[in-house]
C-alpha cells in the first residue's frame, strides 16, 4: 500500500513535468540491446517447446521400428465414447436373508472395486431380481473382464488336524499381493476384520505346530495352495505364500476380493459392447472445442492485444499440459460431457490472465509506465487468483476423497486443470510478457493500454528505467526498514532479558 | 475513440441499492419453476425430467440372427426407434416408450442389440413387466426380425423373400452384401455368369425378394449353410428377442450422498478459508450466491424439462468452482478498498459499488471467454452433450449475475447489521481525518 502511493505521488510529479515542458517526453531508446537479444533466444525457446508439444501430443511418429503414440490419443475413454466390454453375473445363492441389500452391497463394492482399478467411469447396474451388469469402458478383450473383476474366489483357513475352519472370505476386508522379503518370493496379504483377527489368533495359539491348509475355492472346485505348519500364535494380518509370480499374486487377491462379496455371483456371460454415442459424437465436441479455442484466443489478442498474444502462449501450453496428464493419470476417463469440461476448462483458464490484464490496465491508467504497470497488475492480481483458486482446489479434493465413480473421476480432472491453469497464468504468462515488454516498453497502443483522464499528457515511457529505479530503492528501502525493526526488536529483547536477568538476580540476592 | 463498453464502464451502477429489483429476478423463476413442477407433478407424473442414470429403466436383447454391419446396425437402430413410438398392449393401451440407449453387443454370431429404455410415466411396475415389455418383445420379434430374409432354391434361381416390403434404398444394401457374398463365401458353390453384381437382381413385383441367378448351383444345403456362414446366420434361421426385466440406476444413492456430503464438507472449509481471509460475512455472502446458482440451475431444468442425468452433477460440481470463484474475486476488490486509506469513511454500500464497478470489466470478458468454448459445444455437440452445456450455460449467466449482483450486496447488508449491533463503540473510534478522503476524488 505504502509503495503505491508514493509511487502515485511520484506520478503526480511526472505529470506536472511534462505538463511544464510543454508536451510528452521524448522518447530515448534504453540500452537494453543484450538484454533484447536474449529475451528473442527465450521467446524462440518458448515457440519451439511449444510447437514440439503440440506435435508430440497430437502427431503420431516413427523412431526407426518404434511407433510412437500421440499421448493425446492415449486418453483412455468412456463407454459413451469408446464402448468397452459388458459382463452379466448372476447371483447363486438367491434365498438368503436380507436378499436386495446384500445385492445392494455387492453392487457398490463392485463398484469400487473397479473404480480403485481407474475404471472410474464404468457402471454396475442390478438388471432384473439377481444379475448385475458391469459395463467396463475402454476394454477391448471380453477375457480381460476377468483380469479387472477376477473370478470370485472363496478362500478358507482350516486346521488340517480337526478340519475346522478357521476363518473365511467373510473375514476379509482387504486382500493385496506384496513382495515377501523373508522369503523372496510374492506372496497375497489378508487385512482381517477385528472379529476374524480374534479367531485367527485364538487358532493359532491353541494349535501351535499342527498344520493349516489354505484353501481356495473358484467355481466350485478346490485347490490346497499350501499347509504351512504353524510355529507360533499370528496375531493381525493373515498371508498366504507359496509359489507366487506378482501377476498370480495380484491376480489371487483379486478373487479373493471379489469373493468377498454379500453375494456369491457367477458370470453368465461377457461380450463387447459398442460406444453409446456414434462416432460423430467425439469428432464434432473436438471440432467445438477447436473452434472455440480460436475464437477464446482471438477475442484475448483483439481485446489485449500484445498481452492476449501472451495469454495465447500460455493456454496452447496449457492445452498441452493438460492433455498430457490427462493421458498419464489414473481415475481418468473422459466421456463426452468431460470433454466438454475440460473445454470448459480452456475458458475458465483465461480468467487469470484477464484479472491480471485488467490490473495492468487500471495501473496504466493510474498513471504508471508499462513495465511498473505489468509488475503491480501481476502483484496485485496474484492473491485474488490464488484465493479464488483454493476454495475451487478444496472443493476438488473433498470429492475426490470422499466421491464415489464418476464424481471422483470429474473432480481429479477438474483439479488438475485448476493446477496447471495456474501454472499457466503464474508463471507462462507471467514471463512471455515480461519477454515482449522487454521488447517494447513504451509502445502502450502494444497493449491496448490507455492513460486515465488526469494522465492523459504523459507520454509514452521513456521513464521506465527512472520508474524501475524508484521500485527498486523502495524495496531497498523498505528492505532496510526491516531489518532495521529487526535489529530494534532485537535490541529491545536483549534488553529486556538483561532487565529481567538483573531482576531475577536481584530477587536471589 | 471511446468504445460502447468503457463508457458503460463510467457509469455508477449503485447496484447495492438496486437490490430489491435485483433480488427479485432469480426469486421470480424460482417462483415460476415451483409452480411449473407442482403443473408437472399432476400433468406428467413427476416434477423434474429424470433419465434413467437415477430412474433406473429396462432393458430388452434383440439377439439377431445375421451379421451386424455398420449399415443395417442404423437401419436396425432407426427402426426399433420408429416401433417403439408406438406399442399397444394386449389390453389394448397404446403406449409411447421414450429409447435412452441403443448399442451394439458382441460381434460375428453372437451380435446383438441392447436398448435400454424408460418406464413409461404413469405405468407401473408390474403393469410395465407384465403388459408394456411382452408388447415391445412382440413388436420386435415382428419387425425387426423380419429383416432377414428366407431363402429358397429351385434349380438355378435363389430366393430371398423378406418379411415385408423393403424400401428401394435398403434392397440396394442387400444386393450389394449379396454380390459380395458371391465373390466371397459362395465364391466355390455358386457360379455366375458375368459380373456378380449383375446377377442379384431386385424382384420389382414386391419390393421384398432378392433373386439371384445362377450358372451351377451345388446342394441346397450347401448354399444355405454357406449363405449362412457368410451372413452368420445361425441354423435356427431367426433371432431371439430377450428381456432383462427392471434395471437399476447407474447412479446410486451411495454416490448422491458421498457427493452431497463432499460438498457440504468442502463449503465448511470454503467458509473457513474466505473467513481467515477474508471476512465471515463474505463467505456468507459467497455461499449464498452459491446456493442462489445451484437453485436457479434445477429451475432452469425444471422449466425446460431439459432430462436430467449423472452429467448434471458434473455440471452442478463445474458451476460450484465457477461461482466461489466469480464471488471471491470481486471480494478481493472489497478486501482491497476497505484497506485503503482513501476509502476509510466510505459506506459498506459504496465500497460494495465500487468494488463491483472496478472488476465488472474483468467479469464481462471472462464470461465471455467462457460463454465462447460452452456455446460452441451446445451448438456442434450431439443432443446428449447439449443436455450437459445447456445447464452449464445457464449457471455461468447465473454465477455472473449473482457475483455482481446478490454476493456484494448481501456482504454490505451483513457489514450493516454487524454495525447497529455494535453501534455506540465504533462511531467514536471511527472519526477519520478529513484530509485523506480529499485524495479519494
Amino acid at each position: 500500500m505504502e509503495e503505491n502511493t508514493s509511487l502515485t505521488e511520484v506520478k503526480a510529479g511526472e505529470v506536472e513535468a511534462t505538463k511544464k515542458a510543454g508536451g510528452p517526453a521524448e522518447y530515448k531508446k534504453p540500452h537494453k540491446a543484450v538484454k533484447k537479444k536474449s529475451t528473442i533466444a527465450k521467446l524462440v525457446l518458448i515457440g519451439i517447446v511449444l510447437v514440439l508439444g503440440v506435435i508430440f501430443a497430437f502427431v503420431p511418429m516413427q523412431f526407426g521400428f518404434t511407433n510412437y503414440n500421440p499421448f493425446a490419443q492415449s486418453i483412455s475413454l468412456g463407454l459413451d465414447l469408446k464402448g468397452g466390454i459388458y459382463a452379466v453375473y448372476q447371483a447363486t445363492n438367491t434365498d438368503t436373508e436380507n436378499f436386495d441389500s446384500k445385492m445392494e452391497g455387492t453392487r457398490s463394492s463392485l463398484e469400487s472395486l473397479l473404480v480403485s482399478k481407474g475404471y472410474t467411469e464404468a457402471t454396475v447396474v442390478r438388471e432384473g431380481e439377481s444379475r448385475i451388469r458391469v459395463e467396463v469402458p475402454d476394454v477391448e478383450d471380453t477375457s480381460e473382464i476377468l483380469s479387472i473383476i477376477g473370478e470370485p474366489a472363496e478362500v478358507s483357513f482350516v486346521l488340517d488336524e480337526t478340519s475346522e475352519t478357521v476363518i473365511t472370505g467373510d473375514d476379509v476386508v482387504r486382500a493385496s499381493s506384496f513382495f515377501d522379503s523373508s522369503s523372496g518370493g510374492y506372496a497375497v496379504s489378508l487385512e482381517l476384520t477385528p472379529d476374524g483377527q480374534d479367531k485367527f489368533f485364538k487358532a493359532t495359539s491353541e494349535h501351535v505346530n499342527e498344520t493349516m491348509s489354505i484353501i481356495v475355492t473358484i467355481g466350485g472346485e478346490s485347490t490346497t495352495i499350501s499347509s504351512p505348519t504353524i510355529n507360533s500364535a499370528i496375531s493381525g494380518n493373515a498371508i498366504i505364500s507359496g509359489n507366487f509370480t506378482e501377476e498370480s499374486a495380484t491376480k489371487l487377491a483379486d478373487q479373493i476380493m471379489s469373493g468377498t462379496f454379500d453375494v456369491a455371483l457367477e458370470l453368465k456371460e461377457s461380450e463387447t459392447i459398442s460406444a453409446t454415442l456414434g462416432e460423430d459424437a467425439l469428432y464434432y465436441g473436438v471440432l467445438a472445442g477447436i473452434i472455440g479455442f480460436i475464437l477464446v484466443i482471438l477475442f484475448m489478442c483483439l481485446v489485449y492485444r500484445m498481452l492476449g498474444v501472451g495469454a495465447s502462449l500460455s493456454l496452447f501450453l496449457y492445452v498441452v499440459i493438460y492433455l498430457f496428464f490427462l493421458a498419464v493419470l489414473p481415475w481418468v476417463q473422459l466421456t463426452l460431457p468431460g470433454i466438454a469440461g475440460i473445454l470448459l476448462s480452456i475458458g475458465m483458464a483465461v480468467d487469470a490472465n484477464v484479472i491480471i490484464f485488467e490490473r495492468i490496465k487500471d495501473e496504466y491508467r493510474n498513471g504508471k509506465s508499462i513495465l511498473a504497470s505489468y509488475h503491480a497488475g501481476f502483484k496485485k492480481a496474484l492473491f485474488a487468483i490464488l484465493d479464488s483458486n483454493v476454495t475451487t482446489i478444496i472443493a476438488c479434493v473433498l470429492l475426490l476423497l470422499l466421491g464415489t465413480g464418476s464424481v471422483k473421476g470429474f473432480a481429479l480432472t477438474l483439479l488438475v486443470g485448476v493446477l496447471i491453469s495456474l501454472f499457466s497464468s503464474l508463471v507462462i504468462s507471467r514471463g512471455v510478457i515480461k519477454y515482449f515488454i522487454n521488447l517494447n516498453s513504451y509502445d502502450a497502443k502494444l497493449y491496448n493500454l490507455k492513460r486515465g483522464k488526469q494522465f492523459a499528457g504523459l507520454s509514452a515511457d521513456a521513464t521506465d528505467a527512472a520508474v524501475q529505479e524508484v521500485m527498486d530503492k523502495e524495496a531497498e528501502e523498505k528492505r532496510l526498514a526491516k531489518e532495521e525493526k529487526k535489529k530494534m526488536k532485537e535490541l529491545e529483547k536483549s534488553a529486556g532479558k538483561a532487565r529481567r536477568a538483573q531482576e531475577s538476580e536481584g530477587g536471589e540476592a | 475513440m471511446k468504445n460502447p463498453i468503457e463508457s458503460l464502464l463510467e457509469k455508477d451502477f449503485h447496484i447495492v441499492e438496486k437490490r430489491k429489483i435485483l433480488f427479485a429476478i432469480p426469486l421470480a423463476i424460482v417462483l415460476i419453476a415451483a409452480i411449473l413442477m407442482i403443473i408437472f407433478n399432476f400433468t406428467l407424473g413427476s416434477p423434474l425430467n429424470l433419465g434413467t442414470d437415477f430412474t433406473g429403466g429396462y432393458t430388452v436383447d434383440v439377439q439377431l440372427p445375421n451379421k451386424l454391419t455398420d449399415e443395417n446396425f442404423g437401419e436396425y437402430r432407426n427402426r426399433i426407434y420408429d416401433l417403439f413410438e408406438e406399442i399397444t398392449t394386449e389390453d389394448g393401451n397404446t403406449y409411447s416408450v421414450r429409447i435412452d440407449g441403443i448399442q451394439r453387443q458382441g460381434s460375428g454370431a453372437s451380435s446383438a442389440i441392447h436398448v435400454k429404455y424408460f418406464a413409461v410415466r404413469g405405468v407401473s411396475e408390474s403393469e410395465m413387466l407384465d403388459q408394456v415389455n411382452p408388447a415391445i418383445q412382440k413388436k420386435i420379434e415382428e419387425s425387426v426380425l423380419l429383416l432377414i430374409p428366407k431363402v429358397d432354391i429351385s434349380g438355378k434361381t435363389i430366393t430371398l423373400t423378406y418379411g415385408e416390403v423393403l424400401s428401394p434404398a435398403s434392397l440396394e444394401i442387400r444386393k450389394t452384401a449379396f454380390s459380395n457374398l458371391l465373390k466371397d463365401e459362395l465364391r466355390d458353390i455358386v457360379t455366375v455368369s458375368g459380373e456378380a453384381a449383375d446377377a442379384v437382381k431386385l424382384n420389382p413385383d414386391n419390393n421384398k425378394q432378392i433373386v439371384i441367378e445362377c450358372e451351377t448351383v451345388a446342394s441346397t444345403d450347401e448354399v444355405k449353410s454357406a449363405l449362412a456362414a457368410g451372413m452368420k446366420i445361425s441354423d435356427s434361421w431367426s433371432g431371439q428377442v430377450v428381456l432383462s426385466g427392471a434395471v437399476g440406476a447407474t447412479v446410486s444413492t451411495e454416490l448422491i450422498f458421498n457427493a452431497v456430503l463432499a460438498v457440504a464438507l468442502a463449503l465448511v472449509f470454503m467458509l473457513c478459508y474466505i473467513g481467515l481471509r477474508f471476512q465471515l460475512s463474505s463467505g456468507l455472502a459467497c455461499i449464498i450466491a452459491l446456493f442462489h446458482d445451484i437453485i436457479i440451475m434445477f429451475s432452469f431444468m425444471a422449466i425446460c424439462r431439459i432430462e436430467i442425468n449423472n452429467t448434471f452433477i458434473a455440471a452442478l460440481i463445474t458451476i460450484l468452482g465457477y461461482s466461489i470463484n466469480n464471488s471471491i474475486i470481486v471480494f478481493d476488490r472489497v478486501r482491497e478498498n476497505k484497506k485503503s486509506i482513501f476509502n476509510q469513511n466510505m459506506s459498506a454500500a459504496d465500497i460494495a459499488n465500487k468494488s463491483v464497478k472496478e472488476t465488472l470489466m474483468r467479469s464481462i470478458n471472462t464470461t465471455i471467454t467462457t460463454l465462447i468454448m460452452i456455446v460452441m459445444v451446445a451448438i456442434l455437440g450431439v443432443s446428449d452433450i447439449q443436455i450437459f452445456a445447456l445447464p452449464i450455460i445457464m449457471g455461468l449467466i447465473s454465477g455472473t449475475f449473482s457475483s455482481i449482483c446478490i454476493a456484494p450486496s448481501l456482504w454490505a447488508l451483513f457489514q450493516n447489521v454487524g454495525k447497529k449491533k455494535k453501534n455506540g463503540l465504533t462511531k467514536k473510534e471511527k472519526g477519520l481525518p478529513a484530509a485523506q478522503t480529499e485524495a479519494n476524488a
